[in-house]
């Protein structure tokens, strides 16, 4: 084990362009991801939570080498994972695996379930057919995907939408890595199955000292998986801090309006008002002021002025971009 | 008449192990104005209600049997019995859908603004081009997207975007009946609760009925006038909402209801209901809740309860049904 920490991820930045103008030149750009930076602890779970739209599955996607960065850098265990070619990027390919966000998008619909999740076993190749009918067999069992006999054989057009979220974690456990990226891997599953599977991804971290960055919009879910949460906003993280102190003192305007927005399960209790401004954001050329300047119930002058906020510390391990929560705690 | 009744409704796949019974004798109305949310474990049928009730059957399902009146004021026409070339009319205008599959749902090698103006011009022939596509940029804004990437692929949208674009579609032919199915998995809060506020106002607007399928049990509380809980192909309690929330009386409702996480207060172990799903190529005798009820006798394994009416609005089958307070044991 080298160090402290599984994956540390410096001053990402993913670019889209937004448009071709004349010629193919490219005008616009999407910022998706824009300076990013964060570390996972080895068997650790960082929660990466926030609005549609804003770039958490690209962030995940380039943290699996599957978008190129337009700039910063990837270390997984120390090591820059830039350059890697050949076998080592094979091996990076192995360890790290990501559960896409879209069962309907991810799996090949021309692959029975049994290929699917057998695939990454075969690409290594590991086992012979026997133990990967073995293996793919209790992976089914353990998301509960039973009878695994009942399940094996079919493709995925012959599956319900939260059973092929279930196809798409068993794919990318089969290989026990030691990072996932897991992308809203239980958005479509009901309460039960869904703590069941948590359980099992809490389970297989222990066994294997596994990391994940786990991508969701609920926040309970977070909750329950998570060490750290990191609150990210139009390709910026605003807040990161450990979990509890996160959800019980949330600083930054925009996670303070999102805890206030998190449905109530009570047909007689209707949401609070999020404090917030404006509608539609647009992360296309966005300006070098604060990515929240347009929403903020906070805003000052300042804001206006200057660039987007760095994160600080403000409480021990709580970093939060703002520069009013700054002046309040300094006031 | 409701608006849509459905009675009996049965529908089997066939596969080389046997038929999938996803769909096993379901009866509800729906009407107008009103909201229905349906609610179960994973892979009980939810999905496959909605693609029997709009027609949209693969190759492999099979319907068995049933009916589907819709009425829109003009009389009611079994949507069962009718043409596809008929039934085309109804998709859309009549009956709307937003697909669990946003993906499969919009089509890559067209832009998203295309694609629902496409949808708009094929059921309202008399709009002109600058119309529809002024409908789409509001329809766009109503959703959260930016009107400016109405020229985009698909593939350049995110999870979430590609989900209000699928929304934006099911509302762009003014339908008389919306199906989500779970439209708001790839939502954060912020953005779902201005979503389904709209939805709610448009659907007071033109006081449409709504079928709301999802796994969120705090979002179904909110947009549902009453609920539908199934399981293993079948309705087992239907009711208001707040019965189903605050005094439920199947073991299985009672037992969905009663601990989700949360992010408040303390944090608690979650409860998962005992053993596996069932299997629906085989399903368990009797009551199909059976290996799996606290409150199973011998009868449940070997009698299947029906679904009954045990007061105004509120249906159930269940042999031996929660007790409510002060009820005699
Ligand atoms: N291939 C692409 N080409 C152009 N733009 C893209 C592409 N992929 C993503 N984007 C844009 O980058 C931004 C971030 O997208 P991303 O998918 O990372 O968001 P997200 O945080 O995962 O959102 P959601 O919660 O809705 O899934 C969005 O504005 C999206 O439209
Ligand atoms: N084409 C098909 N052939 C065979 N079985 C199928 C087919 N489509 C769905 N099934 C099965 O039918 C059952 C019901 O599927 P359906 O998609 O209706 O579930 P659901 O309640 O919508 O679940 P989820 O909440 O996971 O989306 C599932 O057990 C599924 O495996
Ligand atoms: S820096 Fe200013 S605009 Fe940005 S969140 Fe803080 S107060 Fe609001
Ligand atoms: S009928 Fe019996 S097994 Fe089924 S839910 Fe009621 S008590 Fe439980
Ligand atoms: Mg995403
Ligand atoms: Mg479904």
């Amino acid at each position: 084990m080298n160090g402290e920490y599984i994956l540390e991820v410096r001053n990402l930045k993913k670019y889209f362009p937004a448009d071709r103008g004349l010629f193919g030149r490219v005008r616009h750009f999407v910022h998706a991801v824009d300076e990013v930076s964060f570390e996972i602890k080895h068997g650790e779970s960082l929660g990466l939570v926030g609005e549609s739209g804003c770039g958490k599955t690209t962030t995940g996607k380039v943290i699996v080498k599957l978008e190129e960065p337009t700039s910063g850098e990837l270390f997984l265990s120390g090591e820059n994972v830039g350059k890697y070619v050949g076998p080592r990027k094979r091996d990076y390919h192995r360890k790290v695996q990501m559960i896409f966000q879209d069962p309907y998008e991810s799996l090949n619909p021309r692959m029975t379930i049994f290929d699917i999740i057998a695939e990454p076993l075969n690409i290594h190749g590991i086992g012979n057919l026997k133990e990967r009918e073995e293996r793919v067999a209790d992976l089914l069992q353990e998301v509960g995907l039973t009878p695994p006999s009942s399940f094996m054989w079919r493709y995925p057009h012959e599956l319900s939408g939260g059973q092929r979220q279930r196809v798409a974690i068993a794919r990318a456990l089969v290989l026990n890595p030691t990072f996932v990226v897991a992308d809203e891997p239980t958005s479509m599953l009901d309460v039960s199955i869904r703590t069941g599977i948590m359980d099992l991804m809490m389970e297989l971290r222990q066994a294997h000292d596994m990391s994940y960055l786990y991508i969701t919009h609920d926040l309970a879910v977070a909750r329950y998986m998570c060490e750290r949460i990191a609150v990210m906003y139009l390709g910026k993280i605003v807040e990161i801090s450990e979990t509890e102190e996160l959800l019980s003192n949330p600083l930054h305007p925009y996670t303070r309006a999102l805890l206030t927005a998190v449905p109530v399960p009570d047909p007689e209790f209707s949401r609070g008002e999020p404090e917030i401004m404006g509608s539609v954001t647009k992360p296309i050329d966005p300006p070098p002021r604060c990515r929240f300047y347009d929403r903020c119930p906070i805003r000052t002058k300042d804001c206006e002025t200057s660039d987007h906020p760095p994160l600080v510390e403000i409480l021990p391990g709580h970093f939060v971009a703002c520069y009013e929560v700054e002046k309040r705690k300094q006031g | 008449m409701p608006l849509l009744s459905v009675n009996d409704l049965v529908m089997y796949y066939k596969t080389k192990m046997g038929y999938v019974r996803a769909v096993d004798g379901i009866s509800f109305t729906l009407d107008r104005g009103e909201s229905l949310g349906i609610v179960g474990e994973s892979g009980c049928g939810k999905t496959s209600i909605s693609m029997t009730l709009l027609r949209l059957l693969p190759e492999n399902g099979e319907f068995q049997r049933g009916h589907v009146y819709f009425d829109d004021g003009s009389g009611p026409v079994d949507l069962i019995g009718l043409p596809e070339h008929e039934m085309r009319k109804y998709r859309w205008k009549g009956i709307s859908m937003v697909f669990q599959a946003a993906m499969n749902s919009l089509n890559p090698v067209y832009t998203v603004g295309d694609q629902i103006m496409e949808a708009i011009l094929n059921h309202y022939p008399d709009t002109s081009f600058d119309e529809a596509r002024a409908k789409v940029a509001e329809l766009f804004k109503l959703v959260g997207l930016d009107p400016k990437r109405m020229d985009q692929y698909p593939h350049q949208y995110s999870g979430g975007m590609k989900q209000r674009a699928v929304i934006a579609l099911a509302l762009s032919c003014d339908p008389k009946i919306i199906i989500a199915d779970e439209p708001t998995t790839a939502l954060d809060v912020i953005v779902q609760d201005r979503i389904l506020k709209e939805m709610k106002r448009i659907q007071r607007k033109l006081n449409m009925g709504m079928i709301y399928i999802s796994h969120d049990i705090a979002v179904i509380a909110e947009v549902s006038d009453k609920i539908a809980v199934m399981y293993a192909g079948k309705f087992v309690e239907l009711a208001d909402s707040v019965t189903i929330f605050k005094r439920p009386r199947h073991p299985y409702t009672f037992g969905l209801m009663s601990s989700f996480p949360s992010i408040t207060g303390e944090k608690k172990k979650l409860f998962t209901i005992p053993g596996e799903p069932p299997n629906l190529l085989n399903p368990p005798p009797g009551c199909r809740f059976a290996p799996r009820c606290p409150n199973a006798t011998k009868k449940c394994s070997e009698e299947e309860p029906n679904f009954i009416e045990i007061e105004p609005g509120h249906f159930l089958a269940c042999w031996n049904p929660i007790k409510q307070e002060g009820e005699r044991a």
